[in-house]
């Protein structure tokens, strides 16, 4: 019992922190059509942004807005290199995500107070107990951390941004300015009609889908403990299964909004993971469950789509 | 108020291919006018359209609006005055989007998209009146997407959203040509009644040589990048559509068809 609440903690903490580059692939994927690849090098460039504000003693809260803002320009870095120069999707984000692995060491190490020349000893950023983290300030600190064996104050924390950043889409998508957006994934042309550059809705969104990644990253510090230079691998994998095992079970579930669907997405994907762990699968096979569960997301929502497909028609 | 002056346009140009669609090509459009212009495939229509749209740029030569050198201006920007509906049904609207939020969009054209509410409940009525006029019960579905609209509703969508704010020119290429003989006619008669209303300067790509008799107050025939025929007034009135297809077959025989 208590292992099976040990595996629950893991999973909601996990879902909730995941479930934020879930929303910004639903813009980046789902509404524009854009695999954007950058989201590996931009989870970690937020948790770097994070854990070296943090440990410097700014507020954890704005730590995070500035690990967004992080996200966010790279990313319009990837939406600028294919809207202007006209490279393709995937390229963009590989041209992207691999100078960010420099740009993350170097900032690590030089926030640090490390020496680039030397052997890159301080490559990681310690985010542990005494680090006044998100978990670890007012108002968090009013919930316990330990109740039969989960911890109530790191997955209400969670929870809870997550939620907020879920508010944020949706208000956002029902604005002039979301609407624009749908409509540049939807319809390019029709934006160009409409005498708006839909070059610039498509760069706003790829900014704003690696924010949330940015931000995910920033609690995935706070999760861990510690930010290691290898913090963004399977990032892709994991946000774009979440997202599309999300819009595949709860597609045809009325009034629901995507965003809700995404966050139910990302637990329902922890869980399989979890699952797995909790049979006793060893650590090192979960990259292969994770690409083997996003393989069968995918092969479902075909399925699924054409199911649909033939009832209409 | 359109003038268009020794446009030059090639395409596959440096190639063996290359390919001299207009050579020293000039066309006026008045303001006020409807035009129609007809020809054969390859003749220059949709390219003429595309030059004045600004989907592509000529090769030499200037394009003038009102006054101003629009030949560098960017598509979008020039949207801001030019209205266009294509010949898919699809190009028009958003199918994700409802026909709501389609009108939303299209009745903030040329303002700040900015972070207010996308969709403003006062204009809903005008919205449903503005879409009732076209005669196919859009204005009881307006929280539909546009994709689950058939070919003609959307095209009859998307003639409404190019002229909801105040353009000085619009562009109608082929836009009955995707729809059958029944949807085609409507759709028609509808663009003829919005554009008398507004009194909106037109240009009109067709096929059907009936459309292009019937309707407009000048009549164009392009052949070969040039335009052979240009007719308005009182002889546009009288026009028959055996007139036209004469044109056609005289064309024919030059080529040695």
């Amino acid at each position: 019992m208590l292992e099976f609440l040990g595996s629950l903690d893991v999973i909601l903490q996990d879902g909730f922190m995941y479930a934020i580059i879930a929303m910004g692939y639903y813009i980046s994927y789902t509404i524009l059509d854009f695999p954007d690849l950058t989201v590996e090098g931009t989870v970690l460039s937020g948790g770097v942004a994070f854990g070296l504000l943090v440990t410097a003693g700014v507020n954890p809260w704005l730590a995070m807005i500035a690990a967004f803002l992080v996200g966010f320009i790279f990313g319009a870095i990837t939406g600028i290199l294919h809207v202007k120069l006209k490279i393709r999707p995937l390229l963009c984000g590989i041209l992207v995500s691999t100078a960010l692995i420099s740009v993350n060491l170097i900032t690590t190490v030089v926030g640090m107070g490390g020496n680039l020349a030397g052997d890159g000893a301080l490559s990681t950023i310690d985010v542990g107990r005494s680090v006044p983290t998100l978990i670890r300030t007012f108002p968090a600190t009013l919930l316990p951390t330990d109740f039969f064996g989960i911890n109530p104050r790191k997955i209400i924390s969670f929870f809870i941004i997550a939620v907020i950043f879920k508010i944020i889409l949706d208000v956002y998508l029902k604005t002039k300015n979301g609407l624009l957006l749908r409509a540049a994934g939807n319809n390019p042309q029709f934006v160009t009609m409409l005498a708006k550059n839909e070059g610039r809705s498509k760069i706003l969104g790829l900014a704003i889908g690696n924010g949330y990644a940015a931000v995910s990253g920033a609690l995935i510090a706070q999760s861990r403990g510690n930010i290691n230079q290898g913090m963004g691998i399977g990032m892709i994998v994991i946000g774009l299964a979440s997202l599309i095992i999300g819009l595949s079970v709860f597609g045809r579930v009325r009034f629901m909004k995507p965003t809700t669907m995404v966050i139910l997405g990302s637990i329902i994907y922890q869980a399989c993971l979890g699952f797995a762990t909790f049979l006793g699968v060893p650590s090192a096979y979960n990259k292969i469950i994770m690409a083997v569960l996003f393989t069968l997301a995918l092969v479902l929502s075909g399925k699924l789509k054409t199911k649909r497909g033939k009832i209409n028609a | 108020m359109l003038e268009l002056k020794n446009i030059k346009k090639y395409f596959n140009a440096g190639t063996v291919d290359q390919v001299t669609l207009f050579d020293n090509f000039d066309f006026t459009v008045n303001s006020g006018e409807f035009i129609s212009v007809i020809g054969s495939n390859g003749s220059g229509k949709t390219t003429l359209l595309n030059l004045i749209c600004g989907s592509i740029a000529p090769d030499a030569g200037n394009i003038i609006f009102e006054g101003k050198d629009i030949t560098l201006l960017d598509e979008y920007r020039r949207a801001k005055f030019i209205g266009r509906v294509y010949q898919d049904p699809k190009m028009g609207t958003c199918p994700d989007l409802t026909i709501i939020e389609n009108m939303a969009l299209a009745d903030n054209k040329g303002k700040n998209f900015g972070l207010s509410p996308a969709v403003n409940k006062k204009r809903i009525e005008y919205y449903k009146e503005l879409t009732s006029q076209c005669g196919m019960g859009l204005e009881n579905r307006m929280n539909v997407k546009v994709g689950a609209l058939s070919g003609g509703q959307r095209q009859a969508l998307a003639l409404v959203i190019a002229q909801m704010t105040d353009i000085k020119l619009l562009i109608l290429d082929e836009h009955t040509a995707a729809l059958d003989p029944k949807t085609s006619e409507n759709i028609m008669k509808l663009t003829d009644k919005m554009i008398r209303e507004k009194g909106i300067t037109t240009l009109m790509v067709t096929h059907n040589l009936r459309f292009a008799v019937e309707y407009g107050s000048r009549l164009i025939m392009m052949h070969e990048g040039k335009c052979i025929t240009d007719i308005s007034g009182k002889e546009k009135e009288k026009l028959s559509i055996d007139d036209l297809l004469g044109k056609f077959y005289e064309i024919s025989i030059e080529k040695g068809n």
